[in-house]
């Protein structure tokens, strides 16, 4: 130890060590447990070599003190940026070896292994920022979120949006009435693929034949995580960056997407769990979302609002433009329609624009926000929780944008053509297609728990 | 000379055939057509100046030519085969093969316009090629006077459907679209339905079609291998833009591509959006828009949504249009019972101010049973192809004749012009605005060119 006085990392270390795998709530080690806001906090950065390293960056005001990547080849530029920041390949012995140095843990790895790590780190009593969507399972988004609330620490989803101006004056323009009461929202994104020279990443596809060599720079073991372990196929077919199509490691565009987009009508219209999910979708296989799908969610009335239906569509499917909007304004690939009795919202704006400029600015309501990942750093130095905690947001949000995939799975489209997916909160479970629900959750791969 | 050998060389084949119909002496309706079309080459001649009807009697067969025969057109012959199939023509010698045998004793060609040249007896053709040579067979055949039966879309742009349209008029020759869906019962009790009131008012109809067609989405393949020797590719790429050989485009893949087919919408809207013409007594739309799952130069997308908005008609409201394709649909309505399937690979959804209907039946089931029927005032057909069959030999006209078929073609194939300009549609922020009855986009001039192909050197219409 170097430093004399007991500091609470040391400490959460000490206990951490002690308590394993249990999760120890925050307040039974003492005090608020969080570092004072004079002090630097130590932070470690879980996949790291692409949205993670971007992450990192707006946390340098911290110290960056650990980095973990399983593609040391694609970590190598985060590396150079934090030469004083111990490398690891895999997570596990990283918390094992710097538990008492590390605060909190950034994680930005596929969507598979987000789960794992994140509740390593809160048994740990660690602060987590985890990328969207928070899980890859409606299940462990759960999980996660109780988690979180029950260790107390400082969490925070990596939809950076819900921190900005547009949020804020969306949700104060809907309460204000600007628009009535709304009954339709429609959001739209053009992920997984624009067109056949653009693509973000490949859905529709069947997994490759053979396989090729490892490259030694890879943990390919430790990539697969918890999924089923298969041949490791270069050319870019899984990784870095693609994953995202495939069912075993990534959420598809809903899922990259959705915890972004979704985010803003949760907060507006205060929504929750959904009582029905249905979907369409182009050709679908077991390996790798389709390049095309909508979804459909139905909300239940909540207090004085009324019922909600949210219309997802990817791919460039979009919703129809609506005759308020004027001709020449673009129709953006990515986009939210909000219809209300009264009128209409894109984003964050009335349509037509003369209908906004005559409207003007809503009565401020909501918190300015000192920045998405400002709001973790203020948390986990004992200010309030950050506004896509796990808990209290994240969670549901994540769970709520999870289902639409399960709605899109292939096993269970001849059934849904005759039914949708009823939900129920309490009992956590499909009601009406019992085989829906393997779909909540997932197995692991032995030697994989969460 | 030489024509009036080519009249009794005619004449003697069919006498051959049929000894009642007489001898070379007998000039029938069709040596004549033959002469007065070689004379005036390629000038329309309306049939009435050809004397009388012009229709071959009711008691008397036809004689009847098909054009492209290996795939739907072997379909098409079957229901016209208490005929007289004389010849059969496809450029594609190993796919037609079956087809062949199947009529020994027609005449075998490759090159439409060599058989339409040459041989004169042929009274109607069945055109039942690619897409892209619709419109030039057609005209062709017209143009001679002949009947045509026409497979769906009537053509691959929408200026010839309107050529196509006009010169059959014109010509009062008889013709009927193959979108034999509109001979149905069905298609009957949509419109009785909706003049009945059944819905109210509507202003909303969803149809949606997840046929696979073909590959879509990709580029155009590299390689170019040798083209078979059962294949004349010259002729199968007719007016198209020449472009080396490959499998991918045939047979029956050519739906994907551009240049040659008109995607899901062109393979399956003219069947399915005829009874919401009908019933909704649609006309021109007033604009289009369209997303897709991707769009290029080559192929149709993946997967896209068009939405037409229609203006009010006599009678009726505005009314928006929307078509689905590569299996995406349209939300479930409540109405529909659960457990009852929705998704039938092709369907339409109407939604009106009082309720709806699921292709032709009310939903939820009860309302239909309950519902009191309307009259049938719309007469029943003797069948689709029968129809054409009996307006050949005088009878009234077909009832998807193309004074029909062109302008629901030419809507069908403004969602395909919507499509194609999707990337410039989004940067600049417009719907497509259509002037329907002038074929022109009026707000992005530079859509116009896909109203229009343009041909490959050596070919018009």
């Amino acid at each position: 130890m170097k430093d004399k006085t007991l500091s609470r990392r040391d400490f959460m270390g000490a206990a951490a060590a002690i308590g394993a795998f249990t999760v120890v709530p925050r307040h039974v080690l003492g005090g608020a447990g969080h570092t004072p806001p004079s002090e630097k906090i130590n932070i470690a950065g879980v996949g790291i070599g692409g949205q993670g390293g971007s992450d990192l960056r707006q946390l340098e005001s911290q110290n960056i003190v650990a980095l973990c990547d399983v593609d040391w080849r694609h970590a190598a530029r985060c590396f150079d940026r934090y030469p004083n920041a111990k490398k690891y390949k895999d997570f596990r012995e990283m918390l094992d070896k710097e538990d008492k140095n590390i605060d909190g843990v950034v994680v930005a790895t596929p969507d598979h292994l987000h789960a794992i790590i994140s509740m390593a780190a809160i048994k740990r009593g660690k602060h987590v920022y985890c990328e969207k969507p928070l899980t890859h399972t409606v299940r462990e988004a759960k999980l996660l979120a109780e988690a979180a609330r029950e260790a107390g620490v400082a969490t925070q989803m990596g939809n950076q949006g819900q921190a900005s101006e547009q949020t804020r004056l969306l949700c104060e323009t809907i309460w204000d009435g600007a628009i009535g009461q709304v009954r339709e929202v429609h959001i739209w994104t053009d992920r997984p693929l624009n067109g056949i020279n653009k693509w973000y990443w490949p859905q529709g596809v069947d997994r490759p034949q053979g396989q090729d060599p490892i490259p030694d720079t890879l943990d390919w073991d430790l990539w697969i995580g918890p999924a089923p372990m298969r041949p490791y196929v270069g050319k870019r077919t899984y990784n870095p960056f693609v994953w995202r199509g495939w069912w075993d490691f990534g959420t598809g565009a809903l899922g990259d997407i959705g915890c972004h987009s979704m985010d803003a009508v949760f907060r507006a219209l205060k929504l929750g769990y959904p009582t029905s999910v249905e979907a369409c979708c182009t050709l679908v296989n077991d390996e790798t979302y389709p390049v095309a799908s909508r979804v459909t969610y139905e909300f239940p009335a909540r207090g004085d609002l009324a019922p909600v239906t949210l219309h997802w569509y990817d791919g460039g499917m979009k919703p129809p433009r609506p005759a308020e909007l004027e001709d020449g304004r673009m129709w953006d690939t990515n986009g939210k329609l909000y219809i209300g009795d009264k009128g209409k919202i894109i984003d964050y704006r009335l349509i037509p624009e003369p209908r906004q400029r005559e409207y003007g600015k809503p009565p401020q309501k909501v918190e300015r926000s000192p920045g998405h990942y400002n709001e973790w750093v203020i948390a986990f130095k004992g200010g309030k929780p950050a506004g896509s905690n796990f808990p209290d947001h994240a969670g549901l949000l994540a769970q709520v944008v999870l289902m639409g995939n399960i709605a899109l799975r292939p096993a269970l489209k001849n059934k849904m053509l005759s039914t949708k997916l009823y939900f129920d909160a309490e009992q956590f479970k499909f009601t009406n297609l019992p085989e829906a629900n393997q779909y909540l959750t997932k197995e692991y791969r032995e030697g994989w728990t969460l | 000379m030489n024509k009036a050998t080519r009249i009794g060389k005619g004449a003697s084949q069919r006498s051959a055939r049929n000894d009642s119909i007489g001898t070379s002496n007998h000039i029938s309706r069709r040596d004549l057509v033959g002469t007065l079309a070689s004379l005036a080459a390629l000038t329309i001649v309306p049939r009435h100046v050809l004397g009388g009807a012009g229709h071959t009697p009711p008691s008397e067969k036809l004689n009847i030519a098909g054009i492209g025969i290996g795939g739907r057109g072997q379909g098409d012959l079957h229901e016209c085969n208490s005929e007289n199939i004389v010849a059969l023509c496809d450029v594609d010698e190993a796919y037609a093969g079956k087809v062949f045998d199947t009529y020994p004793k027609a005449r075998k060609w490759t090159d439409y316009r060599k058989m339409l040249d040459e041989q004169r007896d042929i009274d109607a053709v069945i055109i039942a090629t690619p897409d892209h040579t619709h419109a030039v067979i057609s005209m062709a055949a017209i143009k001679r006077g002949k009947h045509v039966y026409c497979e769906k879309p009537l053509a691959h742009s929408i200026w010839e459907c309107r050529q196509v349209a006009e010169a059959a008029r014109e010509a009062g020759v008889a013709t009927q679209l193959g979108n034999q869906g509109q001979a149905s019962e069905e298609n009957r009790l949509v419109s009785e339905f909706i003049w009945d009131g059944a819905i109210g008012p509507v202003h909303e109809v969803h149809a949606w079609s997840n046929r696979y067609i073909s590959p879509r989405g990709i580029g155009r393949p590299k390689e170019t291998p040798p083209v078979p020797k059962t294949l004349n590719w010259d002729l199968w790429l007719g007016p198209a833009k020449q472009r080396p050989y490959h499998p991918c485009y045939l047979p029956f893949s050519w739906r994907g591509w551009w240049d040659f087919g008109t995607g899901v919408l062109g393979d399956i809207g003219c069947h399915q959006l005829d009874p919401v013409f009908r019933a909704l007594k649609l006309g021109y739309p007033t604009t289009v828009e369209a997303c897709s799952s991707g769009v290029n130069d080559e192929t149709a997308p993946l997967s896209s949504i068009v939405r037409f908005q229609f203006p009010a008609r006599a009678g009726m409201p505005p009314l928006t249009l929307s078509w689905y394709d590569g299996a995406l649909m349209p939300e479930r309505p409540d109405e529909l019972e659960e457990g009852r399937k929705f998704g039938n690979p092709d369907d339409n959804l109407f939604i009106g101010e009082k309720g709806k209907m699921l292709g032709h039946r009310l939903i939820p089931e009860p309302k239909m049973k309950a519902y009191d029927r309307p009259a049938k005032s719309i007469p029943r057909s003797p069948g689709h192809h029968k129809e054409w069959l009996n307006a050949c030999k005088g009878g009234p006209p077909a009832r998807a004749n193309f004074d029909w078929a062109g302008p629901l073609t030419e809507v069908v194939l403004m969602g395909n012009v919507a499509l194609r300009m999707e990337k410039q549609l989004y940067e600049k922020g417009l719907k497509l605005r259509m002037d329907g009855p002038n074929m022109r986009v009026t707000n992005l001039p530079e859509a116009n060119r896909y109203i229009r192909d343009e041909y490959r050197d050596g070919w018009t219409l």
